[in-house]
């Protein structure tokens, strides 16, 4: 009895240790909101802050993708390739800050976020930063590099050939 | 087949090139062959649209629009030549049209021959078609000539694996729709391994499955020359099953149009 009380102990002392670690960061992002278009690249920068009195170690960093407009299949692979980072130790008053490279696959609204979490899957929530609204407009590329004849005068020039033998047959 | 009696009295011109001519003329001459280039230049005018798009938006990069324009443009030539080869013996037999060829003086093997070379001049029109998109979508960065020439070697030995696929499973064939279904069909199956997810063509299970399918590894030799810029040599290996099924079935083709061509499906006629 004496030893599971022990063990309790230990237990929720860890976890408020784990907790209390991820409720002295801080995120912020370098925008608030970014406006680009479809297939373009973009970046932002988020700083994480350890206004905590003991070093941060042991976090994961990961950015997420949401479809704001509620319409649109997000697959976030497609919009970053490296959404998971593995973050060095934050001394006490510290800071450290990521670049996340993105992708503008789809046209709308969507929303960005960076959530940090301990890398022991201790059962704590995630420390999360403001959400960055992106808003992607859509570009029409109907004659990409001047596909258009090549792709409308190659058939049309076979279809003639082709046309031109039956007439000739006919005869 | 009038040609093909000429053909048998001109002791100068082998008789194989006689009936390879006879069906060359009734291929392209007689339509079919342009129609079929025509639809086949609108599917890759299609594709390299999409692709051009997806790249000046930035999607795809430029190796791989000239790997998958050229991966539809290897698959869909050889495509052609195994429903023309498919149409060689049931199709002559279905219009009554095979007696008469039969009686001329000229071997069956050379029969079989002849139509198997006009067979492959739908993928050799479909690969010449495919250069100015190749060309198109690969310019400027080096890439374009060792593009075309990978894929016409690919090409050329899966379109004679196939062509010669389709003249066997023609010579057997109760009827022409049995002989294009039944061609269609085995090509689907080898189509099948590239549908699987990419987690089932790992370990060694799924790597010997795509080796061993002429279909696949010829696509992925292609793909490594043209997406990843490997040198001709580093994956050789994946060219031997198209160089065997090339090979071996072609020779199968010709021995048993040789040996069991006849007025009725079996070669029991």
């Amino acid at each position: 009895m004496r030893f599971a009380r022990l063990a309790l102990l230990v237990v929720v002392l860890l976890l408020t240790a784990a907790q209390a670690q991820a409720a002295g960061l801080r995120l912020s992002n370098d925008r608030a909101g970014i406006a680009t278009a479809l297939g373009h690249k973009f970046v932002f920068h988020t700083t994480i802050r350890n206004d905590g009195a003991t070093p941060a170690s042991g976090l994961i960093a990961h950015l997420n993708v949401v479809d704001l407009s509620g319409h649109t299949y997000v697959d976030p692979e497609d919009w970053s390739s490296q959404r998971t980072r593995y973050l060095p130790s934050i001394p006490a008053g510290g800071s450290t800050a990521l670049a996340w490279r993105m992708n503008a696959v789809n046209s709308g609204t969507i929303g960005v976020y960076v959530a940090v979490l301990p890398r022991s899957g201790a059962p704590v929530p995630p420390t999360t930063g403001p959400t960055v609204r992106v808003q992607i407009k859509d570009r029409k590329t109907l004659n990409s590099g001047g596909i258009l004849p090549l792709a409308l005068g190659l058939p049309a020039l076979l279809g003639l050939l082709a046309v031109g033998v039956r007439v000739r047959r006919g005869r | 087949m009038e040609a093909v009696a000429r053909g048998g009295r001109e002791r100068s011109t082998p008789a194989w090139i006689v009936v390879t001519e006879q069906e060359l003329r009734d291929l392209w001459l007689g339509g079919r062959g342009l129609v079929l280039s025509v639809a086949f230049s609108l599917l890759l005018s299609v594709i390299a649209y999409l692709v051009a798009t997806n790249r000046a938006l930035n999607f795809l990069e430029q190796r791989e629009s000239v790997n998958l324009t050229l991966q539809v443009a290897i698959a869909v030539g050889a495509l052609l030549a195994l429903l023309s080869a498919a149409d060689t013996v049931s199709g002559e037999r279905e219009r009554g049209t095979l007696e008469s060829l039969l009686l001329t003086p000229v071997s069956r093997l050379e029969i079989t021959l002849g139509k198997l070379v006009a067979a492959l001049s739908l993928w050799l029109a479909a690969f010449v078609i495919t250069v100015p998109y190749v060309w198109f979508l690969g310019r400027g960065v080096g890439l374009v000539g060792d593009a075309l020439a990978s894929g016409f070697v690919v090409g050329t030995l899966l379109a004679i694996f196939l062509a010669s696929l389709g003249v066997l499973i023609s010579v057997f064939a109760a009827s022409n729709r049995v002989s294009l279904s039944l061609s269609l069909l085995v090509l689907l199956a080898l189509f099948v391994p590239t549908q699987l997810p990419s987690s089932a063509q790992q370990g060694w299970a799924g790597d010997l499955l795509l080796r061993l399918n002429p279909m696949t590894a010829g696509e992925h030799y292609v793909g490594k020359i043209v997406t990843n810029g490997h040198p001709w040599s580093q994956d050789i290996s994946w060219l031997l099953s198209p160089l065997v099924a090339a090979v071996v079935f072609s020779a199968a083709a010709l021995v048993v149009g040789a040996r069991f061509t006849g007025l009725r499906g079996g070669g029991s006629g």
